[in-house]
């Protein structure tokens, strides 16, 4: 569904993204991994046209996306939740949602969406009148994602949903993120909780300093022996000293 | 020929030139050099440095992060303070000087304190509406004394007339241009002399990131408080030289308009350094002059390239960035090498 | 008692004119978190050329509030193409050219279209070198009276007229699609982006919108004078500035309760204290406005806009 070609971003001088290559599949919740500063937002603002590559492709659905307007990028079906949410603090919680509906003109059916909207996020109608900048951090996620999803998006982009937020609301993301799977919403995410991502997932890639380093199953990233100590924090096997002393 | 300069220069600056106006008057006013041209090079010169001490004023207070369309209320409030020292009291030029110039200082305190909290822009407007207030204010003030010819004194909205220390002295307009000259420069040399040291660098530093510069120590609201007082001085002390050149000021001079224009004379020139504002003063005044062949379309022309200029370089001519290039460039040439470039040791050899 | 009134009365209808002149400076800074310095040079050119069509042409008066209108809305495109378009890069990321400074493009947005302002005036004045320059009048001959006290026909018109304007573009902005967009434009930028809004288009036809609206402002206000001079630009920033300041910049309704305040407190300062009380106690008005305790900085700046 998503093919990213040899994608390089730069910010002045400095090489951001030093020739991205991956792939998400339709249906699929396709996740990518790494630390601070390897360039996961980076990428997820130059695949929702914020920030503009200096080369690579980037194809959804067969149609290159580079040199396309964010507008355009969502008119073709692919939305973004940004990371910190990026919710319209001085609009109401509706509005937000109505303006994720902007590229839409079917009145009836926005009004139909954003009653959804409230049924599958309950606690955002409690708030539909209040400033969403009032709103706490987990709840301003779920504004982001329902606002995001306003727009019926085919792939939905989510750069690190779960960061800052407290366990009980990170498990409630994961698992709509689940739901929107078994509706058959394409989710491509970014995450640095392994953890978690590694219950959503159906494939897995790893990015470091710019590059990609790793792609594969869940399996394949649970048996990684460096992923496992970096990402996952566990140890398999005995340490190597251990072994060498024995 | 000083009705035609007044007609011609009336039509070509049209609505914006109150000072430059009055500026023209003061030429007519003072006995001439010789020539003609010799009067209008001497009168121009001295113009440029009195409204250069006003653009100094405008950039000490962008270095600070702020933009101030007040800095009219502080030349007017220190023209009136000197005007008053030396045709009322009798003072000498530097003590009217020097007076005027605390004046406005202590006025520009004053005002910074409930205003330098508010943003850039909130600032801008309140620092407009107290301009307004005082040039209402300088136009309701009447306070004359008997004097040689009549009564000398501020005379509200007609002004205030006779401040002749310079005629009765006998100080001919091309001393009097080497006095602001030499004022300017010693100005200027302060200025430069404080980026050296970390108060000049603290000033910048506040205006960058002023929570930034805060977390590294620097007591921002104080050192702001300092730059507003010391660039009401800079304003006032221009007022002074310029009452005395004019020997007539009156409020209608100190309009938003002549703030305006010093801060855009510094933001054109260049905030990089202290010669910026003297740049933007250089082009503008120099341009009118020049432009006498074309009244009436100096500022359309000038106007439009400004604009597209700033969108090329934001910071001005002589911005940060090149006044660094040119600093190292400088400082390389002293020591007689070039730029260097990063480079292994000459002497390793492979074996 | 009914003198009071009666200055009341006086100062609403003009506060009505300030109003007018205001919104589409709020409107602007809503939308753009910019002062358009330009903005009564703007007026002032499109009022000029209105004033020759009349005076050179013999243009009936219909002809001439379209011309201003169009000409106001065609002057402000090329001020916001040439001041205030490049100041943002799309999204307003790290990537776009870097100011330093946090209100860096603020200052140079301000510079330029303080450069434009010169322009423009320049150009007015060129067009019509006189110092009072003819303007066709829709004076009212007669005035009306309530009991006791007076009220001019036209300036309540007037009145009316910006309070329709105000409150229409206030509705519009809280129930249009676009009028959304607007608000939600001004909010974040990046925001608006991400969910489709093209976020340049929008800034260019608000601040349009914003220019037209003063054309229409001018006209309103130079037909009761039946002149018109060139104080009228600074005239329409400084009154237009106050009463935006008042009711908060950005907010839409706000301009209409902040020139009714503006046109009130000048008609008894006028009262007790004449003309130069008049002019020291608009300043001074919002001197105290501004610096007061109350200033409830953050919100303020926050900007954006609000009906």
């Amino acid at each position: 569904m998503l093919e990213i070609t040899d994608l390089a971003t730069s910010y002045g001088k400095i090489e951001a993204l030093k020739g991205v290559s991956l792939s998400a599949k339709a249906g699929e919740v396709t996740c990518l991994l790494g630390p601070n500063g390897a360039g996961k937002s980076t990428l997820m603002l130059t695949l929702a046209g914020i920030l503009k590559p200096q080369r690579g492709s980037v194809t959804f659905e067969g149609e290159q996306l580079v040199g396309k307007t964010p507008a355009e990028i969502v008119a073709r079906g692919m939305a973004l939740v940004p990371e910190n949410r990026l919710v319209f603090p001085a609009l109401t919680v509706r509005e937000n949602l109505a303006a994720g509906a902007y590229k839409r003109r079917d009145a009836a059916g926005i009004r139909d969406d954003i009653d959804a909207m409230f049924s599958r996020f309950p606690r955002l109608r409690e708030r539909t009148a209040q400033l969403a900048g009032t709103l706490s951090g987990g709840e301003q996620q779920m504004l982001a994602v329902a606002r995001a999803l306003m727009s019926r998006p085919r792939l939905l982009l989510m750069d690190e949903p779960s960061v800052g937020l407290a366990p009980l609301v990170v498990a409630e993301i994961f698992t709509i993120i689940r739901q929107l799977h078994a509706e058959g919403v394409s989710i491509f995410l970014v995450e640095q909780n392994a953890n978690m991502a590694l219950k959503v997932a159906q494939h897995f890639y790893l990015m470091e300093q710019g590059r990609v380093s790793f792609s594969g199953t869940p399996g394949e990233l649970a048996d990684d022996d460096v992923i496992q100590r970096a990402y996952l924090g566990h140890k398999r096997g005995p340490s190597p000293d251990a072994a060498a002393r024995t | 020929m000083s009705d035609r300069i007044h007609s011609a220069s009336a039509a070509a600056s049209g609505v914006n030139g109150t000072l430059a106006q009055a500026m023209r008057d003061a030429l007519c006013h003072l006995p001439g050099v010789g020539s003609a041209a010799g009067v209008h090079a001497v009168g121009l010169a001295s113009d440029m440095a009195i409204m250069s001490l006003l653009a100094l004023s405008a950039y000490l207070m962008l270095l600070v992060g702020r933009v101030s369309f007040g800095q009219q209320a502080f030349f007017g409030l220190g023209a009136y303070a000197s005007g008053v020292m030396s045709a009322m009291f009798h003072a000498p030029l530097g003590l009217a000087l020097a007076a005027g110039a605390a004046f406005g200082a202590l006025c520009s305190w004053l005002i910074a304190l409930p205003t330098l909290r508010l943003s850039g822009l909130h600032y801008a407007v309140a620092t407009l509406a107290f301009g307004e207030m005082a040039r209402v204010g300088l136009s309701a003030w009447h306070w004359q004394i008997p004097g040689e010819d009549g009564p000398v004194g501020p005379a509200g909205i007609d002004g205030f007339r006779d401040i002749r220390w310079l005629l009765e002295n006998n100080v001919a307009p091309i001393e009097y241009l080497v006095l602001t000259l030499l004022v300017l420069l010693f100005v200027l040399g302060l200025l430069m002399q404080t980026e050296r040291l970390r108060l000049g660098v603290g000033l910048r530093m506040i205006g960058q990131d002023d929570t930034l510069a805060a977390a590294q120590g620097i007591a921002v609201e104080r050192v702001r408080l300092f730059a507003a007082a010391i660039s009401g001085g800079l304003a006032a002390l221009g007022g002074g030289l310029y009452a005395h050149r004019t020997t007539y000021i009156e409020p209608a001079v100190f309009d938003p308009m002549l703030g305006v224009h010093a801060v855009g004379y510094a933001l054109l020139g260049g905030l990089g350094t202290a010669f910026g504002p003297l740049l933007g003063v250089a082009l503008d005044l120099g341009l009118l002059d020049a432009s006498r062949l074309l009244p009436g379309w100096r500022m359309v022309i000038f106007g439009g390239l400004v604009a597209l200029f700033l969108r090329w370089r934001p910071r001005g001519l002589l911005d940060e960035a090149l006044v660094h290039r040119l600093a190292s460039h400088w400082r390389h040439l002293r020591s007689g090498r070039r730029t260097p470039s990063v480079s292994l040791p000459a002497t390793r050899r492979t074996p | 008692m009914t003198a009071w009134v009666q200055t009341t009365i006086d100062g609403l209808l003009d506060g009505g004119s300030y109003a007018m002149v205001g919104l589409g400076l709020s409107l602007t800074f809503g939308s753009l978190r910019r002062l358009n310095l330009a903005y009564g040079a703007t007026a002032m050119l499109a009022a000029y050329i209105g004033a020759w069509l009349h005076a050179r042409a013999q243009a009936p008066i219909w002809l001439v509030v379209i011309a201003m209108v169009l000409s106001a809305t065609v002057i402000g495109w090329y001020v916001e193409r040439l001041c205030f378009a490049g100041t943002h890069e799309n999204g307003s990321l790290p990537q776009a050219a870097p100011v330093a400074g946090t209100d860096g493009r603020e200052v140079v947005a301000l510079a330029s279209s303080f450069a434009v302002w010169m322009q423009l005036e320049q150009l007015a004045v060129n067009l019509l070198p006189r110092h009072l320059n003819p303007f066709p009048s829709l004076a009212a001959s007669s005035e009306w009276t309530l009991g006791e006290l007076l009220i001019r026909p036209d300036r309540l018109l007037v009145m009316v007229l910006a309070a329709a304007l105000t409150l229409g573009l206030a509705a519009w902005l809280e129930r249009s699609r676009t009028g959304l967009a607007w608000r939600a434009a001004a909010d974040h930028r990046t925001a608006a982006h991400l969910v489709g809004m093209p976020v340049a288009r929008l800034q260019t036809l608000a601040f349009s919108a914003a220019c037209a609206l003063s054309g229409v402002a001018a006209f309103a206000v130079l037909s009761i004078d039946a002149q018109v001079t060139p104080m009228f630009g600074m005239w329409v920033l400084l009154k237009g500035l106050v009463a935006a300041m008042l009711g908060g910049l950005g907010s839409i309704r706000g301009v209409l309760w902040g020139g009714l305040l503006l046109g009130v407190v000048e008609a008894h300062a006028q009262t007790l204290l004449g003309a130069q009380g008049r002019e020291f106690a608009t300043y001074a008005l919002l001197f105290v406005v501004l610096t007061g305790p109350w200033w409830r900085g953050d919100r303020a700046w926050s900007g954006g806009l609000r009906a």
